[in-house]
């Protein structure tokens, strides 16, 4: 009769061999050939350049912003997907199809659910399968140039061409560049770009963007926030591929039974902005927040109240006036982050208002309706408030 | 024990076969020697360790120590090859209550991987047939009465043909009638040319079937060997009622005896004693033993001149002789069941 | 003894009398037959079929009660309940979904808890044992047994669905979560893709089961446990403070057929959760043999 013991092997065994074949898949591949050294200007340049036309593949996205998590329990595809703030939290995947600027796919897998923003030329669908609802618009002009790709698209994660595209506006004095140790990205060898702010005065500790090592597509942006072990922000490719996507993945009519919305674009001069935020509203998407404020801090100034901006580069706050005196539609209110039950359970009473306190971005609700947004510490935004 | 059947003959052999369960030796170090072709009664009080010893043969439990070997092979090693020439009951028949009784017998027969499914229909009703369960073959387990389900279990065991059964308590729930069919059974497998062994704890039972047997107390085998051999290791007993009790001492001792010079009533002394080696030459039941593959050797004949010495009727006539009032004189003959309840301390039915 | 031995011995037994031939294809047509004989007396079994027939009324529950109320606000209740209506294809769809978190688990707990306890219980292991059947052949027989029945009970739930549904609302084309819509019979093919998916999803749930049920001669308690089990993990897989833990729980990817209702497919996460389910079969069913080939019988 075998002794026991030998009997108990396979129990021991298999354990070990998952455990082995588990590290040797988590250990990047040592045997790759490190990438030519470059500079940190020479990576700028490369994602500057980069000439990548046509992708498919799936992002992940992952935020520890701080803020209270969307429970998705159940079968249900969870109560909150789809307000505001439930992009912001825990994790998320995204299909990303990209054939040219002008074709465009990206559907967002929530949970027995989905987000689409279908771009075909100038067409754009936007689809929650949730409700049921469509929402059609028809771009202005033909947009061209890589430059718009993705950061067109209207609502969704986002992609880490377009956060990066975002990031790299920062870089100036009050930002070092370097570029460390290379990076593995869905497969692919990559140079590690890290900005880190000079200033002591802002929430975010570095930006880390890895560039495809090929061809200069960012691949993953990862922000990391001061005095938290766990990135704030990451998004990243997990699986890419470098070739056109089936033609059809463009193709999108409503379905039977959808309830479709169309959306009149107003002038074009608000055309980008607008399209973003109604996306927004009415898929219930919403980019990341550091994004849309971004955004809209660069909009034109539209009629009525424009946000003030105070201080600079990575301290930058901007100030919102009241809603009453605002009718610029895209600008953010009080009333609406209000009206998102998950950002109003975020809200915390402060001297001066309410404040929406997450590892990388503060917002301060002020008492008589104002906003104040800002990568920086909440005492600089009540000071903010306090200097008006 | 008979160290002479040790060897090819034996059907099963166990060596120094144990079994620990926690602190409790529910098997202790036991030597089996089940002859072929005998007919092998293993008996043993309640929980005196027949079972384990059983399912440890059939390699369904571990030995703590020991070995066992069915068939001439290593079991457990050898369990594929040896098994299928095995039929037992275990413990009592345990069956699927929502299986009908043939479906039981299906599912058994299919778990064995030498039968053949080609003839398994047939074997299965000639199997009930020889329990005398066709008629309920279609019925649900569940619907069997004790008796019916021992049957089953016993055509269970039948299903092949097999080299040696192991009948752990066949009888248990029969009726008498079922008792006696089990029994003829028994020998017909016998006949076959089959090894049958057979736990028990009814003394009656292992007595009329069985041409060996073996004594099980607390996990100890205390005796094992040929039934006749295992009567006559069982002691007669001389009890003579006579007024004279001191010349009647005396003529004993001369024949080898320790009398007990006793007074129960009063008037005559009622002497007892133990007669030496007579049990041999009064064996009323050399009929039922084949002999067993291995056979007996000379024990027979050496017990018989012993036996001769100290005959009753030579003992009379030495009372006699010696004037001694002969008024009561008698031979108790040691059964089995003697012999169990000296070997075992207990009587029947004692659990431990 | 060798079996040629044994036929010499015995020349002048019949072959149905003696029942049993030694050569090697008629092995392997026995262990068919083990097999054959464990699925049938499986699905043959009053209980077996109460499993099935309970996981086939939660369609048609389902479909009766859409059909009777008014019309269900999107976004509310299970995924797809409101598109019921539109198209009763999604009637095995929703019901799919519904059953995953409690009702598939709770009946592959009970028919994997059944394996080896279930026998023990009975008493009839050890008469399979000494047939013999072999402990590895009936570990693995009993495997099979508890993956046909995972088989089974996603197939009962989308085809019940399926049909509760075609009887009860208009069949047409379906709308995929993507918002592209298939015509009925790519729809269908999809349903049975879930179905699929599930399958695969208790394979590991199963082999736990197989596991507990080797622990105890109680059926009842390696049921409870293996049950238990499945929803301790799902609640796990709840706790952001066990992040770390999650894409190793087995229940992680139970939901992770959503991605079969996309255009187009994605067979990510079904690879991940066979991935993970081939690894929980290995590891319990190493744990199953360890044990199980060591046991004592003493039932
Ligand atoms: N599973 C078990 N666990 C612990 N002790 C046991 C077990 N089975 C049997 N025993 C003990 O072993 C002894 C022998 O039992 P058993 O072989 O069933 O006796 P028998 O069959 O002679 O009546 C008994 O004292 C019993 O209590
Ligand atoms: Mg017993």
């Amino acid at each position: 009769m075998t002794p026991t013991w030998l009997r108990w092997m396979p129990a021991v065994a298999v354990p070990a061999v998952i455990a082995a074949g588990v590290l040797a898949g988590s250990v990047p591949a040592s045997a790759r050939d490190p990438l030519p050294g470059k500079t940190p200007a020479q990576v700028l340049a490369m994602i500057g350049q980069h000439t990548t036309k046509a992708l498919s593949g799936t992002v992940e996205q992952t935020s520890e912003l701080g803020l209270p998590d969307v429970p998705q329990v159940g079968p249900s595809s969870g109560p909150a997907a789809g307000s505001l703030a439930e992009l912001l939290t825990g994790p998320h995947s995204a299909r990303v199809y990209v054939d040219g600027p002008a074709k465009v796919r990206i559907q967002v897998m929530d949970r027995m659910a989905e987000r689409d923003a279908v771009r075909q030329g100038n067409e754009v669908w936007l689809y929650n399968s949730k409700d049921n609802t469509a929402t059609h618009l028809t771009l202005p002009g033909i947009a061209s140039g890589k430059q718009d790709r993705g950061s067109r698209m209207p609502g969704s994660v986002a992609t880490p061409e377009e956060l990066a595209a975002r990031m790299l506006e920062k870089v100036d004095v009050s930002t070092d560049v370097a570029v460390r140790g290379d990076v593995e990205v869905a497969g692919r060898a990559a140079y590690n770009l890290v900005l880190t702010p000079r200033s002591q005065g802002t929430l975010v500790e570095s930006v880390a963007v890895a560039v495809d090592g090929e061809n200069g597509l960012p691949l993953s942006v990862e922000v990391r926030a001061r005095g938290q072990q766990e990135p704030a922000f990451r998004t990243a490719f997990s699986s890419l591929k470098l070739e056109a996507p089936d033609a059809a993945i463009f193709n999108f009519t409503p379905p039977p039974g959808a309830s479709v919305k169309e959306l009149a674009l107003p002038s074009s001069g608000y055309a980008k902005r607008d399209l973003g935020q109604q996306g927004r509203e009415t898929s219930g998407l919403g980019k990341d927040e550091l994004g849309k404020l971004e955004n809209d801090r660069k909009a034109p100034a539209a009629a009525g109240g424009a946000p003030s901006v105070t201080g600079t580069g990575w301290e930058t706050v901007v100030g919102f006036p009241a809603r009453a005196n605002s009718a610029a539609a895209g600008a953010p209110s009080v009333d609406t982050l209000l009206n998102d039950p998950l950002l109003r359970q975020a809200t915390v009473a402060v001297p001066g208002g309410r404040a929406i306190s997450t590892s990388l971005l503060n917002v301060l609700l002020t008492d008589d309706g104002r906003m104040f947004v800002g990568s920086v510490p909440l005492e600089r935004l009540q000071a903010a408030a306090a200097a008006r | 024990m008979t160290s002479a059947d040790r060897g090819a003959g034996l059907a099963i052999e166990t060596t120094g076969l144990s079994k620990r369960f926690g602190h409790q030796l529910a098997v202790n170090s036991i030597d089996l020697a089940v002859p072929q072709g005998s007919v092998f009664g293993f008996l043993g009080p309640n929980g005196s360790g027949k079972t384990t010893t059983i399912r440890m043969m059939l390699g369904l439990a571990a030995a703590t120590a020991g070995s066992v070997r069915l068939l001439g092979q290593d079991m457990p090693g050898k369990l594929d090859e040896v098994l299928p020439q095995v039929g037992a009951l275990v413990e009592g028949p345990a069956f699927y209550p929502f299986l009908s009784g043939a479906a039981n017998l299906h599912r058994f027969d299919a778990a064995d991987r030498h039968a053949s499914p080609g003839t398994r229909r047939a074997r299965v009703a000639e199997a009930l047939d020889r329990v005398g369960l066709s008629h309920a073959a279609r019925k649900k387990v569940r619907a069997y009465s004790l008796g019916m389900k021992q049957r089953l279990g016993i055509a269970n065991a039948l299903l092949s043909r097999r080299e040696l059964l192991i009948l752990d308590e066949p009888t248990n729930g029969l009726d008498p009638q079922g008792t006696r069919e089990v029994r003829s059974l028994v020998r017909s497998l016998a006949a076959d040319g089959a090894t049958v062994f057979v736990s028990s704890h009814l003394l009656a039972e292992v007595e009329q079937i069985c041409t060996h047997a073996a004594i099980m107390s607390v996990g100890r085998l205390v005796a094992q060997g040929p039934l006749a051999e295992l009567r006559q290791a069982g002691t007669a007993q001389l009890r003579l009622i006579t007024p004279d009790a001191g010349a009647a001492s005396g003529v004993l001792v001369r024949f080898g005896m320790t009398p007990v010079i006793g007074h129960p009533d009063g008037a005559d002394a009622v002497i007892t004693s133990v007669l030496p080696g007579s049990a041999g030459a009064l064996s009323p039941n050399g009929s039922r033993n084949p002999g067993g593959a291995g056979g007996t050797g000379g024990t027979g004949e050496r017990d018989a001149a012993a036996a001769l010495e100290a005959a009753p009727e030579a003992i009379v006539a030495a009372l006699v002789a010696d004037g001694v009032r002969v008024r009561g004189f008698a031979v108790e003959r040691g059964s089995l069941e003697d012999r169990f309840v000296a070997l075992t301390g207990e009587g029947f039915d004692v659990a431990q | 003894m060798s079996r040629s031995d044994q036929v010499s011995e015995h020349g002048s037994r019949t072959a149905k009398e003696s029942g049993r031939e030694g050569s090697v294809p008629r092995q392997r047509a026995s262990s068919r037959s083990f097999l054959a004989s464990e699925l049938k007396q499986l699905f043959r079994r009053g209980r077996t079929q109460a499993l099935l027939l309970a996981l086939a009324a939660i369609p048609v529950m389902i479909a009766v009660v859409v059909r009777l109320s008014t019309a269900v606000p999107p976004g509310r209740g299970p995924a797809f309940l409101d598109r019921i209506t539109q198209n009763g294809l999604f009637v095995g769809v929703t019901a799919l979904i519904v059953a995953v978190p409690l009702f598939l688990p709770l009946t592959i707990g009970v028919v994997a808890g059944d394996t080896i306890a279930g026998e023990a219980g009975h008493g009839t292991l050890r008469y399979l044992l000494v047939a013999p059947a072999g402990r590895v052949r009936l570990l693995l027989v009993k495997y099979v047994g508890a993956v046909a029945f995972c088989v089974a009970a996603p197939l009962a739930v989308a085809l019940a669905g399926a049909g509760i549904g075609a009887a009860l609302f208009p069949v047409g084309p379906v709308t995929l979560l993507s918002g592209d819509v298939v015509q009925p019979g790519e729809a269908l093919n999809r349903m049975l893709l879930i179905a699929a998916y599930q399958t695969v999803s208790l394979l590991g749930l199963s082999a736990i089961g197989l596991f507990l049920s080797t622990l105890t001669d109680v059926p009842v308690g390696a049921m409870a446990a293996t049950i238990v089990l499945s929803v301790a993990s799902q609640v796990l897989d709840q706790l952001p403070q066990l992040e770390w833990l999650h894409p190793w729980l087995f229940s992680h990817y139970w939901f992770g057929f959503a991605d079969l209702l996309r255009q187009p497919i994605g067979w990510d996460s079904f690879t991940s959760n066979a991935m993970l389910q081939a690894g929980y079969i290995a590891v319990f069913g190493a744990l199953a043999y360890g044990r199980f080939v060591s046991k004592d019988v003493l039932s």
